[in-house]
């Protein structure tokens, strides 16, 4: 698998459209992707950043995805969907432990600056 | 609703192969779900531009198994494949790979080698502007029932006949005046490559002029025009331009022009060209000669000028006939005699000439046909080899092409898989090849007589040419094993069973029995070749050619030369000595005359050869006599009597020639013709090669001083030559050269010795191809029966017996070669004998020698194999599998 022997790096987007897809679970395709992050995030994305960033994580090996069967509507074309690799999972890991270790390193009088 | 057409066409052409559907789909989802919530507008651009962004116009698949269809045969990644295979397992295979890899190596060089020969041989005097249009002029003639072709024509003819014909748009003569001591201060140089031509030599076979006017130079008498490294050899970086040589007795010559070397490929080789006008050239049609060129006017034929020349020989020499022979040109015609020109493309010289008194010895396109073909057999052993040892290592990989079937192989891919595996093995021999051939060029050289370079072999179109055959050749090779490998049902390979039996056994026996053909051929020839050879080398010459030594360019002596001769003679190890101008091998005088013989009341004409030596030239050279007397010393009488040989006396009738007397025509002028008595018959010896029977030859009583023949007695050979070459420098500056008349005898026959090393030679190589595809298909065989004989063998067969069971086959190949091999090569032999007027029997033996050698070359070969597969222990071939 590419990227699972060297600590690959995740950019914001990415661990948006990570967390995305682990939060779908088994309904993760392209279009609904696309529409949690709308929802969730209140911010306006391209399909064809979502549709990229998802393939750019699958090459990683934090994604991996398998054909769906042929639907009816969308001219009968298969959707594919996208499940969270073990990679994938330790990735996301990573990245909360980073951000809770830098949160818990901030002083008491910053914090409440930044209104916690 | 539907979203704009032109992103839809986009996205089904550009994108991604491996995410065109789900984009596609996702992207219409989301269009349903923009119209809903944005508006038609929004969402139709909205479409649009995530459709532009996801365009991979570029992007590959690099999902294969996905695609059921098998790829392309010849697609690149297929080509790939096929080459890593093919590699894969020339390398599993070294022996074999090895086996092929050398048999194609050893092949292709003789072929190379071969091409590069015929290639030369081909180019001769092709270089001239307009060569197709130039012709040299020669004379035919016959008289006294003998062919008189002559390379030169008469010395007026060329002039004349420009005259006479208006196709002949230039005319330029050459003469040869032999070997001139060309002095230069003090040094004294031999100089025999020097040529006497007219004005306009240069322009009409033109090679280039680098100093000087081309078309004046040679206009004057006494003027010389050299070549490049003869200008450097006499006055090295100085400008020779104006300096001036000493040519002999021909006097001071003044340089007046430098040219480009004469090419190698020219029919002569003369590095000195002096102007015509310095030396002598008859008047007399039927007495003189020079080497004549006719440029031809475009639009004209030859045919054109040809028919001028009845006109020619009418006016000009008809008179002189009558002159010479005292008979009219209708009488003479009425005796069967004749006299004409004839003429030659001078592309045609070199390979298709071989008249008497050429400028070289020319070369022959018989032997050009020869060597052609035998590249082209040695090549085809070669390939066969090939084809043979992968037709029989079928065997062992059907498995391979079974496995290939069912796992989907097309018959295309098989085939071009066994393709590529032989043009690897074609371009891996012929890089080999190349190799070889630049390490082989100098002995090449030195064999055929050439200077080819590495420049031969790369420049114009023989390298691309060279890779094309090997192309050819490694796509006609691989053929068979490609077609025949790839037609097995995967189901009855798999099985066990291999259906390559009795077909490709009768072909793979064919194949064997051709190689053995050819070689067993070859060995013949050489054995003949060499037999002819040494049958002309130890034939009696009717002379003792032994033990003869003759010091050349003796006239250099002038007056001191008797003094000197006395001197020899005193000498205790000189039995004998002559001045000998004319001697029977090797560089030495010429003449011939026209005779008129009065035999009772009839007149009949000759032409004949003759001599003119002293009374020292019989007993020195050992002629015997056979009626009458030798000349006697110092008599002027002796001036009008003649000695002839038997083919003469014969010739003329004469059954009791002594006494008899014969007339001379000389140069045709009054004063010239003689009447002569005959006083002497001497047996005939051989005083010309032995291709010709002997011909009729007078002696006339003189003094040549050309040459000393010296009958010498002694075991010191050098201290001899040192104590001659001493007394020659006390007399004169001039070089001392010497040879021995028996080395000179041997040197006629160069051409033919070369023919036979070069036979000798490819003989080998083709013995060698034979014997490695032997080796090689003996090794696959006793491989094959590894198993029977392990069963044979703990049935109680002895090793013997193993042996003689897996040789027993090949020597019936071998057998059934010789039997197709001896009457082709008798045939072919017979025919080469037919150019000598004196030759060796073919005997039984030389075929029988061939065949033993053969079988025991094939056995030696096959037994290698045989006694290595019957010593080894059934135990470890019966548990292989």
């Amino acid at each position: 698998m590419p990227g699972s022997m060297k600590r690959a790096f995740l950019g914001e987007f990415e661990e948006v459209v990570l967390l995305t897809v682990a939060i779908l679970d088994e309904d993760a395709y392209g279009v609904s992707v696309t529409q949690e992050i709308e929802q969730k995030t209140g911010r306006s994305v391209g399909f064809s950043t979502v549709h990229t960033t998802l393939q750019r994580l699958e090459d990683k090996g934090f994604l991996s995805s398998r054909m769906g069967g042929a639907t009816a509507e969308r001219g009968g074309r298969r959707k594919r969907f996208f499940n969270v690799t073990a990679a994938g999972r330790k990735a996301l890991q990573e990245v909360k432990q980073i951000r809770e270790t830098l949160w818990s390193a901030l002083p008491p009088q910053t914090l409440q600056l930044i209104g916690g | 609703m539907k979203p704009p057409r032109f992103a839809t066409w986009l996205l089904a052409t550009f994108a991604h192969p491996d995410r065109r559907e789900e984009v596609q789909g996702d992207l219409l989802e989301l269009y349903t779900y923009w119209v809903e919530t944005v508006g038609e507008r929004n969402a139709n651009w909205k479409y649009n531009l995530n459709a532009l962004k996801l365009l991979r116009p570029l992007a590959t698949s690099k999902n294969v198994i996905q695609n059921a269809e098998p790829p392309f045969f010849l697609s690149p990644a297929m080509l790939r494949n096929y080459l890593k295979i093919a590699w894969r397992n020339l390398v599993l295979h070294k022996g074999f790979t090895a086996i092929n890899v050398i048999g194609l190596a050893v092949g292709l060089v003789t072929c190379l080698l071969i091409i590069l020969f015929v290639l030369d041989e081909l180019s001769y005097d092709r270089y001239y502007a307009n060569a197709d249009r130039i012709y040299r002029m020669t004379i035919y003639g016959r008289m006294d029932k003998k062919d008189i072709r002559l390379a030169y024509a008469a010395g007026p003819a060329g002039q004349a006949l420009q005259q006479e014909s208006p196709g002949v748009e230039a005319v330029t003569r050459l003469r040869k005046e032999g070997a001139l001591m060309v002095k230069n201060g003090t040094d004294i140089v031999r100089e025999e490559q020097i040529a006497f031509v007219d004005s306009n030599f240069f322009s009409v076979l033109t090679i280039p002029f680098l100093k000087g006017h081309k078309a004046l130079a040679l206009i004057e008498p006494n003027t010389l025009v050299l070549t490049e490294t003869v200008a450097r050899k006499y006055f090295g970086k100085a400008d020779p331009i104006g300096k001036t040589l000493q040519m002999g007795h021909l006097g001071l010559f003044r340089i007046t022009g430098i040219c480009a070397n004469v090419p190698s490929n020219t029919h002569f080789h003369s590095d000195m060209f002096a102007s015509l006008s310095s030396v002598k050239t008859g008047k007399k049609w039927l007495a003189s000669g020079a080497y004549t060129y006719i440029r031809l006017r475009e639009g004209y034929s030859i045919g054109q000028v040809e028919a001028a020349v009845p006109a020619l020989v009418r006016k000009y020499i008809a008179p002189e006939i009558k002159d010479f022979f005292g008979t009219t040109f209708s009488e003479f015609q009425q005796k069967g005699n004749t006299f004409t020109f004839h003429f030659q493309p001078i592309t045609d010289i070199h390979l298709h000439s071989d008249l008497d008194d050429e400028l070289e010895a020319n070369s022959d396109i018989k032997y050009l046909y020869i060597f052609s073909a035998i590249a082209l057999f040695i090549l085809l052993l070669a390939c066969i080899n090939f084809m043979n040892l992968s037709t029989a290592g079928s065997v062992g990989r059907s498995k391979e092409v079974g496995i290939r079937k069912v796992l989907g192989s097309i018959r295309q891919q098989l085939v071009s898989q066994f393709l590529a595996e032989s043009v690897l093995v074609t371009f891996l021999a012929l890089g080999l090849a190349l190799g070889l051939v630049l390490l082989l060029l100098p002995s090449f050289n030195e064999l055929a007589g050439k200077q080819f370079t590495y420049r031969t072999l790369v420049g114009g179109w023989m390298l691309p040419g060279i890779g094309l055959a090997c192309l050819v050749i490694g796509l006609l090779a691989g053929s068979y094993p490609a077609f025949v490998l790839s037609s097995f049902r995967p189901i009855l390979v798999l099985k066990g069973t291999v259906q390559s039996g009795s077909r490709s056994g009768w072909l793979r026996s064919t194949l064997v029995i051709t190689q053995f053909v050819v070689s067993i051929s070859m060995i013949i020839a050489t054995i003949v070749a060499n037999q002819q050879l040494r049958f002309i080398q130890n034939k009696k010459v009717g002379f003792d050619k032994e033990q003869i030594l003759v010091l050349q360019d003796t006239h250099v002596l002038g007056d001191k030369l008797n003094a000197f001769k006395d001197e020899l003679g005193k000498l205790a190890s000189v039995v004998r000595v002559s001045r000998a101008g004319f001697l029977p091998a090797g560089t030495s005088n010429q003449s011939v005359d026209g005779v008129v013989v009065r035999n009772g009341s009839e007149v009949s004409t000759h032409r004949t050869k003759s001599y003119y030596v002293d009374e020292d030239y019989l007993p020195t050279l050992g002629i015997k006599l056979v009626q009458g007397r030798n000349f006697l010393k110092a008599t002027p009488s002796e001036n009008s009597n003649v000695l002839i040989n038997e083919a003469a006396a014969q010739a003329y009738g004469f059954r009791n020639p002594i006494g008899k007397q014969i007339a001379i025509t000389g140069d045709g002028t009054e004063g010239s013709k003689r009447t002569y008595t005959i006083v002497g018959m001497v047996n005939d010896f051989h005083f010309e090669s032995m291709r010709q029977h002997i011909a009729p030859l007078i002696m006339f009583y003189g003094h040549d001083t050309g040459q000393l023949a010296l009958r010498i007695q002694t075991g010191d050979i050098a201290g001899l030559l040192r104590s001659i070459e001493q007394q020659w420098k006390a007399r004169t500056d001039n070089p001392f050269s010497y040879s021995f008349l028996n080395e000179r005898f041997n040197t006629i026959y160069q051409s033919e010795q070369r023919i036979g090393r070069l036979v000798a030679i490819f003989a080998g190589l083709a013995v060698i191809i034979a014997c490695l595809g032997l080796f090689g298909l003996a090794a696959l065989t006793t491989h094959q029966r590894t198993k029977e004989i392990g069963v044979r063998k703990v049935l109680g067969a002895s090793v013997g017996s193993v042996v003689v069971l897996l040789s027993k086959d090949f020597l019936k190949l071998v057998g059934i070669a010789i039997v197709i091999a001896s009457p082709i090569s008798w045939y072919g032999m017979h025919e080469w004998l037919q150019d000598f007027a004196y030759k060796t029997d073919l005997s039984w033996w030389v075929f029988a020698l061939a065949g033993l050698l053969a079988i025991g070359i094939a056995l030696a070969t096959v037994s290698f194999q045989s006694i290595k597969a019957a010593l080894m222990n059934p135990v470890k071939s019966l548990r292989s599998e």
